[in-house]
């Protein structure tokens, strides 16, 4: 049975998320301890900025026992991996889900439903590096493996078939998008940020990202300097505004000043030198650094705070019109897949099954071969064993096929798997963990289409 | 045989600009989905549709193909829509679709409605030609720059009053401003020799009457407006909605022009001579 146990931007503040986030350089060590424990047949760690979450399987032979072991194990690590001396200690913010709910979460996470920004796109990339850290640590064989990669699978169908991406939904986003309104690309725009705060900083990481150049103009040149380096950006002294504005074509404001910095005259002597080359201003300054009668200049956008936030509003509006048809694939998905991983339950039996009779028969044959048949010759005796296989296979095709559609179908395969065992006196091939084989997981995969 | 040849390129050329014309229209209004991607396409499949028709129709009429104001429209739309198809993914334009489809469209459905060329032997000219090809190509790229600039201010119009809806529709106001630059500056040239020539030819058919003075007089008032247009733009930055309106006034003043050619040509006097 497939387990949760994790925190996330909804259950735990930052400062708990943070303990137990683990980088590319944690992961493999976090892997190790957790595929480590009986408990756990299979394992993959989630750590991104707003989540951290353990997948895992519990043992299907250990039944509720070994589900509520898998997640006690889960807590223990957790609580080691974060510094806490028991899993008490998290568990005011740890959530745990098991069996079709644990499923769903996947789906949900990997689709961003359950993201901060619903339909983000960021979430589907780091559960991709977390399924594969978790297949090089080896903590991945059958079911769990399975699961994340349909997870991919729902998230795309999410993606394309609904509008759960679409509009813009953050302020960056929103900056970038105008931006692309105005210039198309940026690849022959100058950037120029007016103060060095987080915001500015922010829009200035994305905007600055394809401009041609990268300015940054702060009252205080050290820091400035500072954040240019950091920005791979050019540092220009405060006194030197007027021409900045001659040379950037798209400025994004955001100082601590109580009055504007841009003023229209400033605007209109920039623009006449600008020879009237369009202008951009982002201001994201509270109170705002650029007058709004510059943007009422011919070729002079000027869009403040509040424009920016009106169409992040928008876009999460919009995104949130379609968290109903995403949930409808979600579910879609989730019942094939429990389909799937019904039919697996019944997986050992029918192993047990064909094994068993092929078992007989050849035994019966070989007797046989070796007295009343002794006078064949290898040429004969192998078409005999041809037979014999042959025969198993057609007479248990429609008890395999019926246990395996009524397994698919949620119905009473258990009990039907059962009736077999007990009429055939099945001994299961392995035990349940038959079930967990990678070679007899894809064997079904034609109930599970990619 | 020739002839059903003729009737069915010009079908099938007015079906496909209506086609292009009814996605592009439903792509500005948001109602195409991924089907408006083949407006474009279906300017582009006109093209060569359209070309065909104009050829065999001549062969069947005996008539060059820049002789006559019946073909004359059908050769301006056709050459607009040649230039669409070159400049659209160069200047990231497709937009400017929805006016050139539509435009194509009627010029071509009037071509069909116009008088036949009066081959008047006293009107031929040596200067026919130049005058005839400059003035076409000069209206196919004023007809595009007029579309930008009509694009240009609504997309313009929209950022001003931070109208987020729809904004992906059309192109970024600065492509459209380039776009309709250099459609000026391309046609302004072809304007300016189409002007030349008419000026010349008419003192050799010593061509008057009221029509062919105002004609005349808006043909080198379309020009200086143009003129003015660019120069202005180099000189003084005037750009964005200034230019865009100095552009859709001079297009409407060569527009103006060829107004008066069809009216004289329906009133059954075609003469195809004049400034521009």
């Amino acid at each position: 049975m497939i387990v949760v146990v994790g925190l996330s931007h909804r259950t735990a503040p930052v400062d708990v998320r943070e303990k137990l986030a683990a980088g590319a350089d944690a992961l493999p060590a976090v892997l190790a301890r957790l595929a480590a424990r009986s408990e756990l047949a299979e394992v993959l760690f989630l750590s991104t900025c707003n989540r951290v979450e353990v997948f895992a399987i519990a043992p299907p032979a250990s039944g509720d026992e070994g589900v509520d072991a898998a997640l006690r194990a889960i807590r223990e690590e957790l609580a080691r991996h974060g510094g806490a001396r028991s899993g008490d200690d998290l568990a005011a913010y740890l959530y745990d889900k098991r069996g079709d709910s644990a499923v769903e979460h996947v789906f949900r996470v990997a689709a961003s439903l359950d993201s901060m920004v619903l339909g983000e796109p960021q979430i589907l990339g780091q559960v991709k590096e977390a399924y594969e850290a978790a297949v090089a640590a080896g903590a991945l064989k059958g079911t769990l493996g399975r699961c994340v990669t349909r997870a991919f699978a729902v998230a795309k169908r999410v993606r394309t078939e609904t509008a759960i991406g679409s509009g813009t939904v953050s302020i960056s986003s929103v900056a970038v998008d105008l931006a692309g309104r105005i210039f198309g690309g940026l690849s022959d725009h100058a950037v120029l940020l007016l103060g060095a705060g987080e915001m500015a900083e922010a829009a200035a990481r994305s905007l600055g990202q394809g401009a041609r150049a990268l300015r940054i103009c702060n009252r205080s040149f050290d820091r400035a300097a500072a954040l240019a380096r950091d920005l791979n950006a050019a540092a220009v002294p405060w006194d030197g505004l007027d021409s900045e504005l001659v040379q950037a074509d798209v400025v994004v404001t955001s100082t601590a000043s109580k009055t504007c910095v841009v003023t229209r005259e400033m605007v209109r002597r920039a623009m006449k030198l600008r020879k009237g080359r369009t202008l951009f201003f982002i201001d994201i300054a509270v109170p705002r650094n650029v007058e709004a009668a510059v943007h009422g200049i011919d070729n002079v956008y000027v869009f403040n705070v509040d424009d920016l936030e009106q169409e992040v509003a928008r876009g999460m509006q919009a995104r949130q019109a379609e968290r109903g048809a995403a949930d409808a694939i979600v579910a879609e998905e989730l019942a094939r897949f429990l389909a799937w991983t019904r039919g697996l339950e019944v997986q050992p039996t029918v192993v047990a099954m064909r094994a068993k009779a092929r078992a007989v028969f050849l035994s019966e044959l070989e007797r046989s071969l070796a007295g009343r048949l002794k006078h064949l010759a290898e040429g004969d005796r192998s078409a005999l064993k041809q037979m014999v296989e042959s025969a198993v296979g057609k007479l248990l095709h429609a008890p395999t096929t019926r246990l395996k559609e009524r397994a698919a179908d949620g119905e009473d395969a258990r009990e039907l798997a059962a009736a077999m065992r007990f009429l055939f006196d099945l001994q299961e091939l392995g035990g349940a963990s038959a079930q967990l084989e990678p070679v007899a997981a894809e064997a079904e995969d034609e109930r599970l289409p990619n | 045989m020739t002839l059903s040849i003729v009737n069915l390129l010009f079908g099938t050329t007015a079906a496909v600009y209506f086609s292009a014309s009814v996605l592009f229209v439903a792509d500005l209004l948001g109602r195409a989905g991924p089907a408006g991607k083949w407006a474009p396409r279906l300017v582009a499949v006109g093209v060569p549709l359209h070309a065909a028709h104009i050829v065999l129709w001549s062969i069947v009429l005996h008539v060059c193909p820049v002789e006559g104001i019946h073909f004359a429209l059908s050769v301006a739309a056709l050459l607009t829509c040649f230039a669409y198809v070159l400049a659209r993914t160069r200047y990231r334009v497709d937009v400017v679709g929805a006016f050139v489809a539509p435009q194509a469209l009627a010029f071509l459905l009037a071509s069909r409605f116009v008088g036949p060329v009066d081959d008047e032997p006293r009107l031929r000219s040596a200067l026919l030609p130049f005058h005839v090809i400059s003035n076409l190509i000069g209206i196919a790229l004023f007809t595009l720059a007029f579309a930008a600039a009509v694009a240009y201010l609504l997309q313009e119009r929209r950022l001003k009053h931070k109208q987020f809806a729809g904004f992906g529709r059309l192109p970024p106001v600065d492509a459209l401003d380039r776009a309709e630059h250099r459609f000026l500056v391309a046609g302004f040239p072809l304007l300016t020799i189409g002007i030349l020539t008419g000026t010349i030819w008419s003192r050799e058919i010593e061509a008057g009457g009221a029509a062919a003075i105002a004609r005349a007089a808006l043909s080198y008032a379309s020009w200086v407006l143009i003129g003015g247009v660019l120069l202005l733009r180099a000189a003084a930055g005037w750009r964005g909605r200034r230019a865009a309106f100095g552009t859709i006034l001079g297009f409407g003043l060569t527009l103006l022009v060829l107004v008066i050619y069809l009216i004289r040509s329906l009133g059954g006097v075609t003469v195809s001579g004049g400034p521009a």
